[in-house]
């Protein structure tokens, strides 16, 4: 494999959890125990400096400011010996969402969407509405309704919908075949505070059915994993003993696309790279 | 308001219909005096060649690049149910209820304007005669064509175009063929690939059954003259209320008459039972209809020999 730095392409809305998988994902690559491993040092740790010390006293993360987009690149090494480059980012969420609302896409992004050789898409279900969505309502209910004369906000399931539908368009890929590449992984954040267990794709299925519908009918093979970078809630404030104690590198797992548990945070990121583990 | 001089473009509400991601290479863009942001989009920003909302005639053109969409017109008086009828199968969609086994949900590039019709958005102010060219984001609810793709399970991906229009159109239509206010009933009459014509059981059994049931048979007799050999379904609304089976039987008979190759479904967001999804009764029955609509191929006109020789074949021979 050559050395080309390739690019994850990391789509996550505020709130989703990028920071702390970012902090946690570095911590995971400097120790070089899991699939992947840091060969030399990152370019540029500043974006994760704060992130990683907060996490060290068992305090979670501050949220990252909306303008924010800083790349670092970080030199990998794989179990098998090749090497690549990852580029991985750390941005304020609201970007995202504003690409959606305005409906434009600014150009550094574009650019970003282009390039990127995977794409890996950060949800967490359980910030998904469940109340006032319209899909929420029974059937029998639209008799009843009231007509607006202002559009109602749109629901989680249509937002995310156009967002794939427009980094899809930016790629060129509207011919309707499902594709091959760019990979998508969708990791589902946060998978300790969904109560009970099961395959990620069915959580997913179970919460969006219309948003997976649309991925699996669009990509080759998708990824769908669940991902809990910390285990366990922190508060920026109150320190969590236990966790500083025994420190984050000691915290969080993945559920594999087939429902295996690993403690390895690095085994998205090689799914996202490679296509397969 | 479209930015540019060509009549199909609408920068910067979508993108260039030339193709152009950047704005200042395109011939009819230049044309232009420099404009300043809009909405907060630069000029450097990428936009999509779809607003979302429901699609107008010249949005179209960009889908019908992969591939023509199959277009269903839904017919049927003002307050028939029409949409009821999308709004249930959007919020069906959504809940993963919709497309049965074998079929998935493949994209929409008119996601707003579905949600805006399952939100109970009201129509925008001011009665258009026909189907907007472009309805930008913003726009509210507009007369248009709700986009939707499927795959079925053999890979086979095709896009469904349904009609959202004022049930006004087809009071207009029904009346008077060629009516000014009307273009946009003529547009579908000419354009769509089945009908889905709409019977108000309500309006049916109500006080004015008398009116909605002479409406209903104008608007049949019309379609009947326009519909050629697409397929047609005579769609019961509100199927949940109790009838008038004389009334009924009277529209059964004209459409019998008039269509009679089209098929009958009884609908209504009521579900038969409490216990069952709330899937309402008919919907997925009648959108499955729908998804087996298929374009009948196009015929080549018979032309008749003039003689023997095969190069000459099917010239016509002046002597």
């Amino acid at each position: 494999m050559s050395e080309r730095a390739k690019s994850v392409l990391l789509v996550g809305e505020s709130g989703v959890g990028k920071t702390h998988y970012g902090a946690q994902l570095l911590k995971r690559l400097m120790k070089g125990d899991g699939m992947l491993r840091m060969r030399g040092a990152a370019t540029n740790l500043d974006p994760f400096e704060t992130a990683l010390e907060r996490l060290n006293e068992g305090r979670a993360a501050d949220h990252t400011p909306t303008p924010v987009y800083v790349e670092s690149i970080w030199p990998l090494e794989y179990d098998d010996g090749s090497k690549a480059e990852l580029v991985w980012p750390d941005y304020g969420g609201e970007q995202i969402k504003a690409m959606v609302t305005a409906r434009s896409i600014p150009l550094p992004w574009m650019r970003r969407i282009a390039e990127a050789h995977s794409w890996l898409l950060l949800l967490r279900l359980n910030k998904m509405r469940a109340s006032d969505d319209i899909f929420s309502k029974p059937l029998a209910q639209l008799r009843q309704r009231t007509i607006q004369s202002a559009a109602s906000p749109v629901s989680d399931q249509s937002r995310l919908i156009e967002l794939l539908q427009m980094l899809m368009n930016v790629r060129g890929h509207f011919n309707g075949k499902p594709l091959a590449t760019p990979h998508l992984a969708l990791l589902l954040t946060c998978w300790d505070e969904l109560q009970g267990t099961g395959l990620p794709g069915a959580a997913l299925r179970a919460q969006l059915p219309m948003f997976f519908d649309f991925v699996v009918s669009n990509w080759q093979k998708p990824k769908i994993l669940g991902l809990s970078a910390l285990e366990r809630a922190l508060s920026p404030e109150q320190r969590d003993a236990e966790f500083a104690s025994r420190g984050p590198e000691s915290f969080g797992y993945v559920i594999s696309h087939e429902g295996d548990r690993s403690s390895d945070l690095t085994l998205p990121i090689k799914l996202a790279l490679v296509g397969t583990i | 308001v479209s930015e540019c001089s060509r009549e199909t473009c609408f920068v910067p509400d979508t993108t260039c219909d030339l193709g152009f991601l950047d704005r200042s290479r395109c011939p009819a863009w230049s044309a232009q005096p420099s404009s300043l942001p809009v909405d907060g989009k630069t000029l450097d920003d990428v936009l999509l060649p779809w607003s979302g909302n429901a699609l107008g005639l010249a949005d179209i053109s960009f889908l019908a690049g992969r591939a023509k969409p199959l277009t269903v017109g839904i017919v049927g008086p003002h307050n028939a149910g029409k949409t009821t009828l999308l709004a249930a199968w959007y919020l069906l969609l959504g809940r993963g209820l919709l497309l049965g086994p074998g079929r998935k949900f493949a994209g929409s590039c008119s996601l707003l304007g579905w949600e805006n019709i399952a939100g109970g958005l009201r129509w925008a102010p001011g009665l258009q005669p026909t189907f907007p060219p472009h309805t930008t984001s913003r726009a509210g609810r507009a007369p248009g064509l709700l986009h939707l793709a499927v795959r079925d399970d053999a890979a086979e991906f095709r896009d469904y175009l349904l009609a959202d229009a004022p049930g006004e159109w087809f009071k207009r239509w029904a009346l008077n063929r060629d009516a000014a206010d009307a273009e946009g009933a003529r547009w579908l009459a000419e354009h769509a690939d089945a009908f889905i014509l709409i019977a108000d059981r309500e309006a049916l059994s109500g006080q004015d059954a008398g009116s909605a049931r002479g409406a209903l048979q104008l608007l049949t007799q019309r379609l009947s003259a326009e519909y050629g050999t697409r397929p047609v379904a005579l769609v019961w609304t509100k199927a949940d209320i109790e009838t008038n089976s004389a009334i009924e039987g009277a529209v059964r008979e004209t459409v019998n008459n008039r269509i009679p190759d089209a098929l009958e479904f009884p609908v209504s967001i009521i579900s038969p039972d409490t216990t069952a999804k709330g899937t309402g009764t008919g919907l997925i029955e009648l959108f499955d209809w729908v998804l087996n609509v298929r374009r009948r191929p196009a015929a080549l006109p018979q032309s008749t020999a003039s003689c023997s020789d095969p190069l000459f074949l099917f010239g016509t021979r002046t002597t």
